[in-house]
């Protein structure tokens, strides 16, 4: 039943337009193979749990317009006001992970080493850090009251406690146990001890290699770059963030006070990797939309010009259902021969995209998957058409000029 | 005028379905009324696309005014059969897309006429045929007739020496046939060779003198030619 | 001739609406997704310093840690340590030079109903506004003095005066700034390079400085710098004077060397300096610095980074599936007119008409699909610069000479397009289609 042989004669009149539509598809399916891969690593990077409550966080920095203000003072007494606000579970002063701006530093597992040092984020906050972030502990205790230290940068001050992750502790212990221990600065014979661990934190560069590698001090530092974080009730965020906006000014007016969501700040952080991921798919989808296109005008530009061959056919007895199986098979052959071509086409261009751009390796299977869809839009971009030259009636056959 | 020396034409592709021509001779004589007859593949059509210079042949010398037009390339041949030959075809072939005007239009500006002086021509041709009134009305609003009076009047506005037509009437009634067989008429005692190529044996005794070709050859040249032109008178 | 084929097109492409919107979306869709990721690529590897590309040169030294190199292209650090950059200062090689870094604040206006707002702020010496040759509108810069000893004194951008005094000149007045009261000394025309050449530490593409600051302030404001500072030494810091006396990185340098012989100069000064140092013990890694022009900086702070260039190939090959898609479509549409093309043959076009004739059809195409491209292209922006959420507001945009190129590509392309259709046609035997079927 099946008229392969008058079809592949057929198309080898048309070879050029044939092979035109087949190339065009191959190159799709490369773009598109391409693309997907790409968009899956990025999607899956965002989707990574960054270990702290993010939809919940609200951070709130300010700026004193006054000179000489008490800053310690002033993180007392905003702390004591904030941590009564209705919605709030938990506030702390600290830097804010996950918004690409934070400190990094090297940890040694023994004292006075230049070399081989563990690179790690770093962060300061009291006795509510663990909990404002909503981080879960796995090990040891949260820091105390008594544990913190009201400090600044510049005081020569040396933590002795730290709470560390679960990955940061592995890389700094490979296998042993790390509770308990002491970790030292480079060079330095202080002995830091870890008092507890943490289950995750990506830190202040999620999509950098040493992202989850954080260790927590207690103390409060005088410096500019604090902000307070502030975790809310579920639900309560934005009440919250409008509350604490409204609150600071009122408890001290002589200063400028940034108030943001977690959220923001780190869909802001993501947003590279997200334009990457819109783009791509675009391209993606726009591609295959033209791809079919295309498709859609040759096939009824051939069946224009076939509409007497047509005629003749169903007058000599075709079925409507075999003259659109005709153009049906017709494209299908082409659609195979461009998938054949894309196949080659997307390994030849990840090829090059991951020595030139670093992009992760295409797996042959995400080509399948890419080339099914595409085979899939190829036929349908042809079945209304063809079911449309199924209708030509036989009387085509008769008529003349 | 025309002469054809020992002209062969041969084909290879398996589409089209042509006789070749062989062995064929022919003079036409400036200002001539040639009619060519024949069987259905005798090669009347190939005779006349290597005529009107939209073929080559295979072998053979073809001289055009004196001129051997086998050593010319496409684009002086494209500008002889702009200048010299004028095509009516049996489907008459007019641009679809195209009013009256435009149609005449399209051999003057391969010319490279200047706008005044094509629309002058325009203007004179639609006024022979008839159809000043409808320049601006596209092929399609007309009847077969009319429609061919355009292709006369597109013929004639570059003003040929040589008409070239391919069933003239082949798609009219007779009435329109006779109007059309009297213009050509017309248009050839003001001085224009006309060979029209034609199956109808009543139209082709109107010429001045009948060809007939078969299998690709012609046949019975000179005394069909005097028969010919005394039945008419 | 033209003319004639243009009108020719245009009836053409009336004729078959359908065909002809495809092809024009199709070229329009290429044409507006690769104008979108080259016009961010052109836009991003500017150079706003290019006049000066021959005298300007940034400074690096590499006082590194000696088991480790630092982690970039060059393996030196971008910035300077605060006490080799005052040290540098001295020199009277170059023409001029800076040493500079991102700050901030709050900044407000005794006695004005404004409310006190955050500003970006760069903190450098006097040389920053003849060195990067941005002009005055009132005043200018501040002393020598003010280098090396605090000097209260504040150059504003045209639109932070334009904010705080209304445009009026404010030389001599006082703002607030960060707790402390400043005198105007000078207001400067804009200045918004894009990329930020001048400071690629953090954000290429984002604002520069509203309010500048002299460079001997930082012991009596005690200044951390918004920006990055990069260690490798454990250091005891226990006051600020120790923080300007340690081995951190924040500074950055520039320096004008108009001549060959100042640069040969300069480069034996920066040796000499060098060697000095590692004699006291400092810069422990082999001896090297770096001078490297605006260009060179942009090349290496990669600007444009991975993601961008692989965005344009990708676009590129998405414009080559337009092209060929184009192409196809464009030749179903040719070959059916090729009837037409036959009796234009028979009334004496020659095959070179009827070629340049569908080119120019094919070129009416790509003017249409340029012009949408153009509006597609604005579209992508404006999508990019939303996604971005501020990262790209200075570069995704279009300025005339891009959307020239978009037209020239999308015709370029569409010629392309149409060569082969067009060669395809005008070589078809006209007598077949003569003759009534």
């Amino acid at each position: 039943m099946l008229e392969l042989r008058p079809i592949l004669s057929a198309l080898w009149r048309h070879k050029i337009s044939a092979l035109l539509i087949a190339v065009q598809l191959g190159l799709t399916l490369a773009i598109v193979g391409n693309a997907s891969v790409v968009i899956q690593e990025r999607m899956e990077r965002i989707a990574r749990p960054t270990g702290v409550a993010v939809t919940d966080i609200v951070t709130a920095k300010f700026m004193p317009v006054a000179k000489d203000y008490d800053r310690l003072r002033a993180f007392r007494r905003d702390l004591d006001m904030i941590r009564q606000l209705p919605g709030v579970a938990a506030a702390t002063v600290s830097r804010v992970p996950l918004t690409g701006g934070g400190s990094r530093t090297g940890l040694h597992t023994k004292p006075n080493r230049e070399v081989g040092a563990t690179s790690s984020a770093q962060f300061w906050g009291d006795e509510q850090l663990v909990d404002a972030l909503d981080m879960k502990l796995v090990a040891g205790r949260d820091f105390t009251a008594s544990d913190i230290t009201e400090t600044s940068f510049s005081s020569g001050w040396r933590p002795s406690k730290a709470i560390v992750t679960q990955q940061l502790a592995g890389e700094l212990f490979a296998g042993g146990e790390a509770l308990g221990k002491a970790v030292y600065l480079g060079d330095e014979d202080n002995p830091i001890e870890i008092v507890g661990i943490v289950e995750r934190n990506l830190g202040p560069w999620p999509n950098a290699p040493d992202a989850g590698n954080a260790v927590f001090y207690p103390a409060i530092m005088d410096t500019q770059w604090f902000d307070y974080v502030v975790r809310a009730e579920p639900g309560q965020r934005d009440a919250v963030a409008k509350l604490l906006e409204e609150k600071l000014a009122e408890h001290d007016p002589q200063r400028v006070v940034t108030v943001k969501t977690l959220q923001e700040q780190l869909d802001r952080y993501y947003a590279g990797d997200n334009t990457m991921i819109k783009v791509l798919s675009s391209v993606a989808g726009l591609l295959t939309f033209i791809v079919a296109l295309g498709i859609v005008g040759l096939t009824v530009f051939w069946i224009t010009q076939r509409q007497k061959q047509i005629g003749v056919r169903r007058a000599l007895g075709a079925t409507r259902s075999a003259i659109s199986r005709y153009f049906l098979l017709e494209n299908l052959l082409i659609a195979v021969t461009g998938i054949l071509i894309g196949v080659a086409a997307a390994q030849i261009f990840n090829y090059f995209l991951a020595s030139e751009f670093d992009q992760p390796a295409l797996p042959l299977s995400t080509t399948l998957s890419c080339a099914l869809i595409l085979l899939g839009v190829s036929l349908t971009a042809t079945l209304v058409p063809a079911l449309r030259a199924a209708n030509i009636s036989p009387a085509t056959a008769t008529r003349s000029v | 005028m025309l002469k054809m020396q020992s002209i062969r034409k041969s084909y290879r592709t398996d589409t089209i379905e042509t006789h070749a021509l062989r062995d064929f001779s022919l003079a036409v004589d400036e200002g001539e009324f040639v009619s060519v007859t024949g069987p259905s593949g005798s090669g009347k059509t190939t005779f006349l696309n290597i005529a009107g210079l939209l073929e080559t042949p295979t072998s053979g010398q073809y001289l055009l005014d004196d001129e051997d037009v086998g050593n010319l390339n496409d684009r002086d041949r494209s500008r002889m059969r702009n200048e010299k030959i004028g095509f009516i075809f049996q489907g008459f072939n007019l641009i679809p897309d195209l009013s009256l005007f435009d149609n005449i239009d399209v051999p003057l500006r391969y010319r490279g006429l200047k706008g005044r002086e094509r629309k002058k021509r325009i203007e004179k041709a639609l006024e022979q045929v008839g159809l000043s009134a409808r320049a601006k009305h596209l092929p399609a609003q007309l009847s077969g007739g009319q429609q061919q009076r355009v292709a006369i009047a597109r013929a004639l506005a570059g003003e040929p020496r040589f008409l070239l037509a391919d069933e003239p009437t082949g798609n009219l009634d007779s009435l329109m046939a006779r109007q059309v067989m009297e213009l050509l008429e017309f248009i050839n005692e003001w001085g224009t060779t006309i060979v029209m190529v034609t199956h109808d044996p009543d139209l082709a005794r109107r010429a001045h003198r009948n060809i007939q070709i078969v299998d690709g050859q012609v046949a019975d040249l000179q005394h069909g030619a005097a028969s010919a032109t005394a039945e008419i008178a | 001739m033209i003319g004639y084929y243009i009108s020719l097109a245009m009836r053409s492409l009336r004729g078959t609406p359908i065909l002809s919107a495809l092809m024009v979306a199709a070229i329009a869709v290429g044409v507006g997704a690769s104008m979108t990721t080259l016009t961010l690529n052109y836009m991003m590897s500017r150079n706003a310093l290019a006049d000066k590309d021959d005298v300007l040169f940034a400074v690096q030294l590499d006082n590194w840690d000696p088991h480790k190199a630092f982690h970039n292209p060059s393996e030196m650090p971008w910035q300077l340590t605060y006490k080799d950059a005052i040290d540098l200062l001295r020199s009277d090689i170059p023409s001029h030079q800076v040493a500079m870094h991102r700050w901030g604040g709050p900044i407000a206006l005794e006695g004005s109903e404004l409310r006190p707002y955050t500003v970006e702020a760069r903190v450098t010496s006097r040389d920053f506004f003849a060195l990067f040759d941005i002009p005055f509108i009132h005043g200018g810069t501040w002393p020598h003095a003010a280098d090396n000893n605090s000097a209260y004194q504040i150059v504003l951008s045209q639109r932070t005066n334009e904010k705080l005094f209304g445009g009026e000149n404010s030389v001599g007045r006082t703002v607030n700034f960060n707790g402390a009261p400043f005198t105007v000394v000078g207001v400067i025309e804009d200045w918004q390079p894009s990329p930020k050449v001048h400071d690629l530490n953090n954000g290429d593409f984002l604002e520069s400085a509203e309010v500048f600051l002299p460079f001997g302030l930082h012991r009596a404001l005690e200044i951390y710098p918004w920006g990055n500072t990069n260690g490798w030494k454990s250091e005891d810091i226990n006051s600020y004077e120790d923080q300007l006396g340690s081995e951190y990185v924040w500074i950055q340098y520039w320096a004008q060397l108009d001549t060959p012989e100042q640069m040969e100069r300069y480069r034996d000064y920066l040796t000499g300096f060098i060697r000095e140092r590692k004699a006291q013990g400092r810069f422990p890694r082999p001896l090297k610095f770096g001078l490297s022009n605006p260009s060179e900086w942009l090349a290496l702070n990669e600007v444009v980074d991975g993601d961008d260039r692989m965005l344009s190939w990708l676009s590129l090959a998405f414009l080559l599936v337009c092209l060929v898609n184009a192409v196809a479509l464009l030749l179903a549409k040719f070959l059916r007119k090729a009837p037409e093309a036959g009796v234009r043959r028979a009334l004496g076009a020659s095959g070179r008409s009827i070629f340049s004739q569908h080119l120019v059809e094919s070129g009416c195409i790509g003017f249409a699909g340029g012009l949408i491209g153009i509006l597609m292209t604005l579209v992508g922006l404006a999508l990019i610069r939303q996604l971005a959420m501020g990262h790209m507001d200075t570069v995704a945009s279009m300025n005339w000479l891009m959307m020239l190129s978009a037209i020239g590509l999308a015709i370029l392309s569409s010629l392309l397009a149409g060569l082969y259709p067009a060669w395809r046609i005008s070589r078809t035997n006209p007598s077949i289609y003569l003759k009534t079927q």
